[in-house]
């Protein structure tokens, strides 16, 4: 004999099985400060690649600029300059990172633990 | 009502039923629009204009995931746009790399946005964008939407400056300087950008209160917002928007608006009931909305006949003779006769 509420139940289950659940078990079988960091160090590289993507744009469009002052700027200068910039662009970056990598993972969390519990409704139903 | 709601249902039955063909038919119809446009406004690489190949890509993109979409359009605006000038092709791939590094990898599933965006600008209703994202998006969905309006402009000023860029070869450095500098000082785009994320999270937020009529609330207040911050806005900067696009647009914003919520959040408030009881530990003062549903009509279907199956079946399993007899009894009984 089927068992409606059971049924209902299963569907939920495997419906978020079969969706967001896929993600969220990815995300909890790190522990948090593992996920967290694994998603700072992309943060990293990722704000790397960007930074001296944009760091190539400027000095390719003043060009011209740093040719016919090579010999006269403060080298060291420019350099602190652009690793301050650095520091800052990557600083945020993680910052960002680190808000929204703790977000997910509490989010993913929950979730699961809800799934969870659902599933122990459901070894109860077959009892 | 009744026949909207019915209506309503039987659109959703349907598209459950049918998903797995509805899903790639419509991902296949929005990559062919996409490349098509594309082709029309850049087309500067003969080879890529061509029907064909965009309609290979496009049957690609209905079985890939939803990012396929925008990869191949970039890798289409990109072999175009390298085709007009490699070094303007650099600053694109910049634009398009930077938008990926920095926000696109911590949410594929916004990519949609970011290409829905520019075609709804090609056909001059971008203000629809703003107030359906924060209608069905969360507070992230203006980053995606100032993205789809960065990548636009993008495009938008290499087609504006092709005759500049595309003759002096010269002059590698002026045409970098011209594209960044007329994208940097473009105050349309900045205005449009600020005012759409403006515009998304509060329509997200006034759509989440706990008000009566709150998703109604919130479309018509973003739009209000949207023609007062571009208006606003564009006298500001000086930017030149047109009174009557805006406007036009903010109206159809509300109604694509009021068709996402009869699907998405149908509630009848005449209904509205409010309970309250309490626990050992808390008060509850619930209120609960009912959604405006109609009961799925019972139909019964009563066979007089049988299947055609079912009776040659019969006819190969009895001799001819019953069978004869037992046709007569039920297809021609006698009170019928």
């Amino acid at each position: 004999m089927l068992n409606k509420d059971r049924v209902m139940l299963m569907t939920r289950m495997a419906s978020y099985e079969a969706g967001e659940g896929k993600k969220h078990m990815d995300v909890v079988r790190f522990f948090k400060g593992d996920y967290i960091a694994v998603g700072i160090i992309k943060a990293i590289i990722c704000a790397t690649l960007s930074f001296g993507l944009i760091l190539g744009l400027y000095i390719y469009y003043n060009f011209d600029v740093f040719m016919a002052n090579m010999y006269d700027m403060d080298i060291l200068a420019f350099v602190k300059d652009i690793l301050i910039r650095y520091a800052w662009f990557t600083g945020v970056y993680v910052l960002i990172t680190y808000i929204v990598c703790t977000i997910r993972y509490n989010i993913s969390r929950r979730k699961l633990k809800r799934y969870f519990k659902n599933l122990k409704v459901l070894k109860r139903m077959y009892d | 009502m009744t026949q909207l709601l019915e209506i309503r249902d039987n659109i959703k039955v349907f598209f459950s039923k049918y998903d797995i063909f509805i899903i790639p038919f419509f991902k296949f119809l929005l990559a062919l629009i996409a490349l098509l446009m594309i082709n029309s406004r850049l087309g500067y690489m003969q080879r890529l204009d061509n029907k064909g190949i965009v309609l290979i890509v496009s049957l690609a993109c209905s079985f890939l995931p939803t990012g396929a979409i925008l990869l191949f359009g970039s890798l289409f605006s990109m072999a175009h746009i390298f085709a007009l000038s490699p070094e303007v092709a650099l600053v694109v791939v910049v634009v398009f790399m930077l938008i990926y590094l920095l926000y696109l990898r911590f949410t594929p599933s916004e990519s949609l946005c970011i290409v829905v965006t520019p075609m709804l600008f090609v056909l001059h209703v971008p203000y629809v964008v703003p107030v359906v994202m924060g209608l069905v998006g969360g507070p992230a969905s203006a980053l995606s939407v100032v993205c789809g309006v960065i990548v636009y402009f993008t495009l938008h000023v290499v087609t504006q400056n092709a005759a500049n860029v595309s003759g002096d070869l010269s002059d590698i450095l002026g045409q970098i300087r011209l594209i960044i500098d007329s994208l940097l000082g473009n105050k349309q785009m900045m205005v449009l950008a600020a005012a759409f994320a403006i515009v998304t999270i509060a329509v997200y937020i006034i759509r989440r209160l706990p008000i009566d009529h709150c998703w109604t609330i919130a479309m018509i207040a973003g739009a209000v917002l949207n023609l007062l911050i571009v208006l606003i806005g564009g006298l500001v900067t000086k930017a030149g928007f047109s009174f009557i696009a805006i406007l036009l647009g903010s109206i159809l914003a509300v109604i694509v608006g009021k068709v996402i919520e009869f699907f998405r959040f149908c509630v009848d408030y005449t209904r509205t009931e409010r309970v309250q009881f309490e626990d050992d530990e808390y008060y509850y003062y619930v209120k609960a909305v009912p959604k405006m549903n109609i009961a799925a009509p019972d139909r019964k279907v009563k066979n007089i006949n049988r299947s055609h199956r079912n009776h040659n079946a019969i006819r190969a399993r009895q001799p001819e003779e019953e069978y004869e007899e037992e046709y007569e009894e039920e297809y021609y009984p006698e009170e019928d006769v």
